[in-house]
């Protein structure tokens, strides 16, 4: 999973709100209804209180102790109702204190005395010893003798604390719980909504110079993505429009070139030719004439190119074997390696079947075993394979020659490039030979791979698709 | 023999016309498509050099028509259209050859003679050159009688100047008519080739027969002008 796709981060933000969405909602919830709970408890504790107080606890003067001890027993039963009740002078002596609870949620003997304070009425949380405790609501009972009861009233606040716990283990496993169904169905939700990105991006990544024409596809939504996908075409649309503009300057260029140029090199060869030309002008019209045809070459090397590219690859498209098209072809130029004292050896044993245009694909042959000659030094060697592998026909010409500086392997098939201006001084090529060859590779399906370095030879490959049998 | 040349550029249209004129041709020049029909069907002429972009009458249609008149004149078409599809398109609509520019004016007029003679210039089975001597049917060279051991690409190459022996050969036409197209732009090949054939034909001997024309090519003569 790519971390730092956008679906991603978007199903990781939705979690994060949500997370903190839950997690504030929680919180308070639980605290509210805790609160909430204590709060009615001791509400309920403390009027209980104040009733025992006002109407039983007020009268002791005229009662007396025992009549009050024995109302609270037969009017509030506190061990039948799970209830503590304390009543207590203020000297701090015990008038009375309720019997241990029907269901053993507390020790009454274990509350220790309220804190003496002098406050009519207060409530407390009492912890006890053994972890348990008990929500107090005191009311300080005032008699005619100005003497005055402290009456204690309290529960346990075990079932609160309970219903709080399960509510948190609610919480805790419901929030995870509805966040992990957020998170997936986010993620899913996202990737949904993000899925024309997708395949935006794969169209696009598919778009190059060659299939200017194609356009992405627009998903008639209305929304950002069809916005998205129209901009787009407009900018590929626009970059096409450069190309083909680019493309046209190149063949009308090379095209309106030849007409001067055919004038200037006919007439040159006129003079050259010329009897009264003296011997010393005579070599300078040569020379001038050399350099004519050496621009007339870059022109008509342009203008194959810019036909390549406007993709008029093929005048024929027929099955030949690559092997013999590259044995023969080797045996043509063998002159000119003897001639540099370079060794060339082959491995074309078996017929590698492709489709094509002879012409064009001995053009790739010819341009790299006239570069691989041109840069091997004299007692060198070069060698040519061609094999099958896969659903590829591979023409590979190995040469022991002076390399390519690392920096300039990625540059040498862009058209005009040249590793150094001296050491192809006098060639014709101009930096074309293997921008064809790329060009050509390209129109037959295939393409060229190069590895090189300084010093230790260039290997130059050749793929292209075998023909079906 | 008399020649029309149909070219729009003028300068190129002089250039050929000159070039013609000084190999002994009387040679007319149109300017257009329609005057180029107009000559053609007024004239007899023995060849027609006809470019195809014209202005008016297209030349692809100019040479229809010539065509449909005249079975029989050579027409050499001149273009700056070098795409295989329109060479073989002018073909089927009757060129005898076809020439793309820019092109060495060398390789014009041998094409030109070529065409008036209709036919290959020198179809006998022995060639000569002074004392060099081609046997066509068995390949075999021999100078002043003693017997030269060529390779198959020597011998096409040695053959193919002493056809035209005399006449300068472009390296291009050299290359084209020896070798293939695929190896336009390697001109170097020829010069690789004439040196393996020098040193068997021309080295052992006072008369070197294989001239080099700067800046043009090569060509076979015993004649003593340089």
């Amino acid at each position: 999973m790519n971390t730092r796709s956008m679906r991603f981060r978007l199903a990781v933000w939705h979690t994060a709100l949500l997370a903190a969405a839950f997690g504030v909602l929680g919180g308070l919830l639980y605290a509210t209804v805790k609160e909430y709970l204590y709060d009615s408890l001791l509400e309920t504790q403390a009027r209980r209180a104040r009733q025992i107080a006002e109407t039983l606890v007020a009268n002791t003067p005229r009662t007396g102790e025992d009549y009050v001890v024995r109302e609270i027993k037969l009017l509030y039963a506190p061990e039948l109702g799970d209830r503590f009740i304390r009543v207590t002078r203020a000297n701090g002596g015990v008038l009375y204190v309720s019997g241990p609870p029907n269901d053993q949620s507390f020790d009454p003997a274990e509350v220790p005395p309220a804190n003496a304070e002098n406050r009519a009425e207060f409530t407390r949380l009492e912890r006890l010893h053994d972890g348990r405790s008990l929500l107090i609501a005191a009311f300080r009972a005032a008699t005619a003798r100005e003497d005055s009861y402290l009456v204690e009233v309290g529960t346990s606040a075990g079932p609160v604390d309970r219903f709080a716990r399960h509510l948190l283990a609610l919480l805790a496993v419901g929030i995870p719980l509805v966040m992990a169904l957020a998170v997936v169905g986010g993620y899913f939700l996202a990737r949904r909504a993000l899925e024309p990105v997708a395949q935006i991006a794969v169209k696009a990544e598919n778009i190059t110079q060659h299939n200017l024409s194609e356009r992405l596809p627009v998903a008639k939504t209305g929304d950002e993505l069809e916005r998205l996908s129209m901009a787009l075409n407009r900018m590929i649309t626009r970059i096409d429009d450069a190309f083909v503009n680019s493309k046209r300057f190149v063949a009308d260029a090379s095209h309106e070139l030849r007409t001067p140029l055919t004038v200037i090199q006919g007439e040159l060869e006129n003079l050259a030719g010329d009897p009264r030309l003296p011997e010393e002008l005579r070599d300078r019209v040569g020379s001038t004439l050399e350099e004519v045809e050496r621009l007339g070459k870059i022109v008509q090397k342009l203008f194959a190119l810019s036909r390549l590219d406007a993709g008029e690859a093929q005048s024929e498209w027929v099955r030949l074997d690559m092997a013999a098209l590259a044995g023969t072809t080797s045996d043509q130029m063998l002159l000119l390696a003897e001639d540099k004292r370079i060794k060339v050896t082959r491995e074309t044993d078996s017929p590698v079947f492709v489709m094509g245009d002879r012409a064009r694909l001995k053009q790739v042959i010819v341009n790299l075993l006239d570069n691989a000659v041109k840069y091997t030094l004299p007692g060198g060697s070069v060698h040519i394979k061609v094999w099958a592998s896969g659903a590829n026909g591979i023409v590979e010409i190995a040469d022991t020659g002076i390399g390519i500086p690392q920096e300039a392997v990625p540059l040498v098939f862009e058209r005009f490039f040249r590793v150094d201006r001296d050491r192809s001084a006098g060639d014709a090529g101009a930096g074309l030979g293997l921008a064809i060859v790329k060009s050509i590779c390209g129109a037959h399906g295939g393409r060229v791979e190069v590895e090189s370095a300084p010093g230790s030879g260039s290997r130059f490959r050749v793929l292209l698709p075998l023909a079906s049998q | 023999m008399r020649i029309l040349i149909v070219e729009d550029e003028r300068k190129v249209a002089e250039m050929v016309s000159r070039g013609l004129k000084a190999e002994r041709y009387a040679v007319d020049v149109a300017e257009n498509g329609d005057t180029g029909w107009a000559m053609a069907h007024t004239y007899d002429y023995d060849l027609v050099i006809l470019d195809l972009g014209l202005p008016g009458m297209a030349g692809s249609e100019l040479l229809r028509r010539i065509r449909g008149r005249n079975a029989r004149i050579p027409i050499l078409v001149l273009t700056a259209r070098d795409a295989t599809a329109s060479k073989v398109e002018n073909f089927e609509a009757g060129a005898d050859d076809y020439m793309t520019k820019p092109f060495a004016f060398a390789e014009l007029t041998v094409r030109v003679k070529a065409l008036l003679r209709r036919g290959p210039s020198n179809q006998a089975n022995v060639i000569r050159v002074g004392d060099l001597e081609l046997d066509r049917l068995t390949q075999q060279v021999r100078r002043g009688g003693r017997r030269i051991d060529l390779t198959p690409k020597e011998y096409a190459l040695l053959d193919y100047l002493a056809t035209h022996q005399g006449r300068v050969l472009s390296r291009t036409m050299i290359v084209e008519h020896v070798w293939d197209q695929s190896f336009e732009g390697l001109t170097n090949i020829v010069d690789v080739y004439v040196r393996h054939l020098r040193g068997k034909v021309d080295d052992l001997f006072p008369v070197k027969l294989i001239r080099t024309v700067r800046g043009v090519g090569y060509r076979l003569t015993d004649e003593e002008t340089p």
